[in-house]
């Protein structure tokens, strides 16, 4: 069934993203124009469009968006979500063991258990340090995160990262087209598998923190979820940086990524905010695209809504489905639903 | 002077190596003491800070890597269409010193491009936001004389001997540690301003920002440790795990020792080379320099400006910035 939807959203946005990048291409400076422009609205009406800003310490002010009122804590609880996944996913790839139950309770939400996951063997002593260091480190975000929630902590929700026939895994790269409609894509087989399950949901960690900054209203909490989101970006810089490495024996894991990217994008509505690590010269051939970026040299982010639209693997409306089966875990409810971008 | 204060106040390497479990062991701690340490870094300097103000200042270290990143890929400096600016600020400067980097692996010229072409463009999108504010280049010093910046903070960080010259252009490895002396730096950089941007708009853009400069330092990291996997260094060449140590704790020293704030991120050991370590679990690698909470380390910029100008005192000018930074914010930290 969430394949089916994958398939179906892929299809119907295929044209429409071919379009997309075509306008992207052709129109980098009227869309430079527009960036720039909308960033100077929303700062000032000065008309030599300077930035003014006469307040001295200017208190941000909460502007929630009519209908989806919720807190600083959470939106931490929508990221630890997030982290929960990634956490489960390094951590039994690297490390050969789940989180401990103490992580997982919560009282918000319903605790679900993981699907899938197995420890990788690792050939390559440099992935395997990485690797290991990137668990450590998102196991360490979750007991952030849990301590900062506190009391309204969430549960872990339930978690599909299985690459059998109805993993999430498999779903995403079938959606992906980096293996074929019957096959399987088990990121456990191999450090190479290993590090394209891992590309499947880092930059979306990156770019739900870059889309959550600026909805957050305490200053302590902007701070620490800046520190979260330059983790993330190492980490997937690491990870992407490890494909392209490999990809020159092997051009497909440059290639996967682009493709991983492309439906990830199609999913999560008409903006462009993705990017595989493979970039096609204007005269022909290719270069690095390690960092996944817009004109300006600025990360994309992404809505809580487009962001679940890519943990569910579906690009309509509604709560669960891919990597979170039963949907993440939220006291709110526009923090668990995707978009309707189908 | 300044290298042979830092070289004095050097740590010992063993030090180090603990660093991650000592600061296990100190989370309660970190945590109580939070509040205290808020006020206590929150200078009168940035407390006056406009938005404009906190991205010229983030604009003067866009305009030091565009520079670095544009001299290694194309043997100039940016163009000069991307330098004027609000003289009132300060003047304009020349980018010095910088030449083309023969690259011999594939990858790492094509990351090296790409890290280039976004730092230009992240140059222009921030004159652009600040419009007629934004400030000119400031004089930037790229060169590599023995008194140049690049060699006194080589000198200091005990890479080469006292009067010695590193050449960041020299070869592919040089150069990647050269762009390692900035590249954490910006990171922590734009952490510690993030709370001071109230604009909503263009807090998001500097959170853009912060992700790409950690997507950046990641893959100089990376393709730093992976050089010496692939091909382990000999004696007598340099090092680069070794050097990105004494790079990492010469920052250290130069910022001032923050004080200890894990769950925030902040603390007087805010950088790390790329020593891994060993546990029951194996060799854990450090390519992301992160605390024992996992997150990125805050600076403000006074203590950014500490390291940008290769002194650990109050001073407006130095380092790779000979004649100071333009925009409202020039002293470095005090007394560090």
């Amino acid at each position: 069934m969430i394949k089916d939807a994958v398939y179906a959203a892929l299809e119907l946005s295929e044209h429409r993203r071919t379009q997309r990048r075509a306008f992207l291409k052709t129109a980098a400076t009227s869309s430079l124009a527009v960036g720039g422009l909308s960033l100077l609205a929303a700062c000032d009406d000065d008309d030599d469009g300077s930035v003014v800003n006469p307040t001295p310490t200017p208190t941000p002010t909460p502007t929630p968006t009519p209908g989806t009122a919720y807190t600083d804590g959470d939106l931490l609880n929508y990221a630890l979500n997030l982290e929960y996944l990634e956490a489960q996913y390094y951590s039994i790839a690297a490390l050969g063991r789940a989180l401990p139950e103490s992580s997982l309770s919560g009282t918000v939400g319903t605790r679900g258990a993981v699907t899938g996951g197995r420890k990788v063997a690792f050939q390559d002593r440099g992935i395997a340090a990485i690797a290991r260091e990137i668990a450590l480190d998102e196991i360490a975000h979750v007991e952030l995160l849990r301590t900062a929630i506190g009391s309204t902590v969430i549960a872990q929700p339930a978690l599909n990262i299985d690459g059998g026939t109805t993993g999430a895994f498999t779903a995403a790269a079938r959606a992906a087209r980096i293996v074929g409609p019957n096959e399987t894509f088990d990121p456990y087989s191999s450090e190479d598998n290993f590090l394209l399950g891992a590309f499947i949901f880092e930059d979306v960690g990156v770019t739900a923190y870059k889309g959550a900054a600026r909805l957050l209203v305490d200053l302590d909490i902007l701070e620490r979820a800046a520190g979260l989101l330059a983790a993330e970006s190492y980490h997937a810089a690491l990870v992407r940086t490890g494909l392209y490495a490999r990809g020159r024996m092997t051009p497909s894991f440059r290639t996967s990524t682009n493709a991983i990217s492309d439906a990830r994008d199609s999913l999560d509505g008409s903006s462009d905010l993705d990017q595989g690590t493979l970039t096609q010269l204007g005269g022909g051939g290719t270069t690095a695209n390690i960092v996944p970026s817009d004109s300006d040299g600025v990360a994309f982010g992404r809505t809580p809504e487009q962001t679940h639209n890519i943990a569910y693997l579906r690009a309509t409306a509604g709560i669960g489905g891919g990597f979170f089966p039963a949907g993440t875990n939220n006291r709110v409810e526009s923090l668990r639903v995707s978009g309707a971008n189908g | 002077m300044v290298g042979e204060m830092v070289q004095h106040a050097v740590r010992p390497a063993e030090e180090r190596s603990s660093r991650r479990e000592v600061f296990r062991g100190m989370l309660g701690a970190g945590a109580v003491a939070g509040g205290l340490a808020i006020a206590a870094t929150s200078s009168a300097q940035t407390a006056r800070l406009s938005d404009a103000d906190v991205l010229n200042f983030a604009l003067n270290l866009e305009y030091l890597t565009a520079n670095l990143f544009a001299f290694a890929t194309t043997g100039s400096g940016i163009p000069s269409d991307a330098q004027s600016g609000s003289t009132a600020a300060g003047a304009q400067g020349q980018a010095t010193g910088g030449r083309r980097v023969t690259f011999v692996t594939q990858e790492t010229q094509e990351y090296v491009a790409e890290i280039a072409a976004d730092d230009l463009a992240r140059v222009r999108f921030l004159r652009r936001q600040l419009g007629s504010s934004a400030i000119a280049q400031p004089a930037i010093d790229l060169g590599v004389t023995p008194t140049s910046a690049f060699s006194r903070a080589a000198q200091a960080a005990g890479v080469v001997p006292a009067g010695a010259a590193l050449d960041v252009y020299a070869d592919e490895t040089s150069f990647l540690l050269g762009a390692y002396i900035f590249g954490d730096l910006a990171v922590t950089a734009y952490k510690g301003a993030a709370r001071l941007i109230g604009n909503k708009e263009l807090l998001d853009a500097a959170a853009g920002i912060l992700a790409v400069r950690a997507y950046n330092a990641s893959t100089i990291r990376s393709a730093l440790f992976a050089g010496t996997l692939i091909k382990p260094p000999a004696a007598g060449e340099l090092n680069p795990i070794t050097v990105s140590e004494q790079i990492s704790d010469a920052r250290d020293l130069l910022d001032g020792r923050d004080t200890l704030n894990e769950t925030l991120g902040r603390g007087p050991d805010a950088d790390q080379g790329l020593r891994t370590s060993t546990t029951a679990d194996g060799e854990i690698g450090n390519l992301s320099p992160l605390n024992s909470r996992g997150l990125a380390y805050s600076r403000t910029p006074e203590r950014v400006l500490n390291i940008a100008y290769l002194s650990p005192s109050a001073v407006s000018s130095g380092g790779f910035f000979p004649a100071g930074v333009n925009g409202a914010v020039r002293t470095s930290g005090a007394a560090n």
